[in-house]
């Protein structure tokens, strides 16, 4: 029987899969589908401060593999999201973590701080790469210094592990990653989602009203996939892998160019109990390639 | 709510790009109520990615009836799908129409919007007084009124723009004196976004409830992507798949 655990250095994960940010909801909607406990991790929704209407309609359209969302974060503010954790922690002892977003430096600080004293966390996610909260998708990930400062100020506030969310919108990636590393993060995750665009001919007008939205999806897995290899060669903390993966070998493929864990997303939304099935995918894998363990096979990409 | 893999026992084409669809999924034919819908998973492949948003036309345990226009690349690679071929359907999802005991109630259809009426008329129409008005482009566009004349129904009354069936013109032209003459005390109204936002305000001077479903382009049916969000008069945005679709219509904002 293949051995799903991973280790994240600063904690060991029962499995790769971690549900991302976005895709999950609060945790509850998917409890009907399987049981949430055989993942890694289940990550909430982003969350402000303050409850988020969200940017207008449209906020979804459909590409060959793909999916452009301008969702804008919408989100009902963080002292309905403490309820929320409490309730899904009654159900399921599955690991829940935090996605950290604000307007400006001090909310993202105060957001972390907020969730950092809930016992029920158990790490946060700092989402410095949304691109749907500016017109023109601009965020903080895309400046090393920003990040750094960033990830220090959170950094200091908190007593949880700190993952921070990569965008791939940026020149240097690498170097973004290793300023937030070097400012304390404990992994990084990535890739957040493409800036891309969608025109309507008839309007002669883009789709979305912010212009920008994010494309995700199993379109962007190679694309995905060369930043985390890219980034992984360089970092020494964890890597979670992110870009439309849909099935079992996506997983291995992302272990072998360096990532320690991964985050399923989009397929979320066509399936259910996507999880479930990539869960069961990967342990078959294992099984045919004779892996124990993924970490034999982490970064053994030959080349 | 459950993902069920549904197996299709009959696929009709009622011409135009109308089509019907018999689907053993017990499951889900178990707990359907007039108003749910499903989303529909019309491929294994991943373009179209997503499933696909369809009303329950009808329930018999263990089928339940699609109908649908194929009007873009996910419907039509589901109109192509026959007997014996199998599909994963989500459901039954949103909030449905409560039932009104004892109530006066007068659907209002356009075109495909008929979906979820047709369902409330066949289970409700023999506990109280039930109306219909429907409409369409043309004869071609209400290809289901052999099975509408079947239903249990006080009044009914066609539209249709181009005059080839019932009264000609659009359905909000009669709209008024069907009111007036039968004096519903509920109206529930299903079909495209103009003909709603019409009746929003036609029906403004009745002292009626007056409940709409709505269509979205929905991501995940079942309120997890936010993806289908509808602006509300007082500015909320509210999602349309486990919010709705059935809204009163005079909450929503429409587009003027």
């Amino acid at each position: 029987m293949a051995d799903l655990s991973v280790d994240l250095g600063f904690r060991t994960l029962k499995s790769p899969l971690i549900a991302a940010s976005g895709t999950f909801g609060y945790g509850e909607e998917f409890l009907p589908f399987f049981d949430l406990d055989i993942l890694g991790g289940v990550i909430m929704k982003g969350i402000f401060r303050e409850p988020r209407p969200g940017n207008p309609p449209p906020r979804l359209h459909e590409t060959p593999a793909g999916l452009l969302n301008s969702i804008g974060l919408a989100g009902p503010g963080s002292e309905k999201l403490q309820e929320s954790i409490r309730r899904l922690r009654a159900r399921t002892p599955v690991p829940i973590i935090v996605n950290v977003c604000g307007e400006d430096d001090d909310e993202f600080v105060a957001v972390a701080e907020t969730f950092s004293a809930m016992a029920e966390v158990a790490m946060l996610e700092l989402n410095i790469s949304c691109p749907n909260v500016r017109q023109g998708g601009a965020c903080p990930a895309q400046d090393a210094g920003h990040t750094a400062r960033l990830v220090g100020r959170v950094k200091e506030r908190i007593r949880k592990p700190l993952i921070v969310k990569l965008s791939p919108n940026v020149g240097d990636i690498v170097g973004v990653a290793l300023a937030a590393q070097d400012a304390g993060a404990d992994a990084l995750s990535l890739v957040n989602t493409f800036l891309g665009l969608a025109v309507d001919i008839d309007a002669r007008r883009p789709v979305f009203a912010n212009i920008y939205a994010g494309l995700s999806g199993p379109a962007i897995k190679p694309l995905a996939l060369r930043l985390v290899r890219e980034v992984c060669r360089k970092a020494y903390v964890p890597v979670i892998g992110i870009g439309g993966i849909s099935s079992g070998r996506d997983v291995l493929e992302y272990i072998l160019v360096g990532a320690a864990a991964v985050q399923i997303g989009t397929i979320n939304f066509r399936e259910p109990a996507a999880a479930l099935r990539i869960t069961n995918e990967i342990e078959a894998e294992m099984e045919r390639l004779k892996i124990g363990n993924l970490s034999e096979i982490r970064g053994q990409l030959q080349t | 709510m459950l993902d069920e893999r549904g197996l299709i026992e009959d696929a009709r084409s009622l011409g135009g790009n109308y089509h019907l669809l018999k689907i053993a999924a017990p499951g889900i034919a178990a707990s359907a109520k007039p108003g749910h819908f499903v989303m529909v998973r019309v491929s294994a492949a991943y373009d179209p990615l997503l499933r696909r948003p369809l009303g329950i036309l009808e329930c018999r345990p263990p089928y339940i009836g699609l109908y649908f226009q194929a009007l873009g690349r996910g419907t039509s690679m589901l109109a192509a799908l026959g007997p014996g071929d199998s599909l994963d359907i989500l459901g039954p999802l949103g909030n449905s129409f409560p039932e009104f005991p004892g109530k006066k109630v007068l659907l209002i259809a356009g075109g495909r919007g008929i979906v979820p009426l047709y369902h409330y008329a066949q289970v409700c129409a023999e506990r109280r007084p039930l109306f219909l008005i429907y409409g369409g482009r043309g004869k071609a566009d209400l290809p289901l009124l052999d099975r509408i004349k079947a239903l249990r129904l006080q009044g009914l009354f066609i539209f249709s723009e181009d005059g080839s069936l019932g009264q000609k013109g659009l359905l909000t032209s009669g709209l008024e004196k069907i009111v007036r003459e039968e004096r519903p005390d509920v109206t529930l109204s299903c079909g495209p976004e103009p003909m709603l936002a019409a009746l929003a305000g036609l029906l403004k001077p009745f002292p009626m409830q007056n409940l709409a479903s709505l269509e979205a382009i929905m991501g995940c049916g079942f309120g997890v992507c936010q993806g289908c969000a509808v602006r509300t008069v007082t500015g909320a945005l509210r999602k349309v798949c486990d919010e709705g679709p059935v809204f009163p219509l005079e909450e929503i904002q429409w587009p003027t």
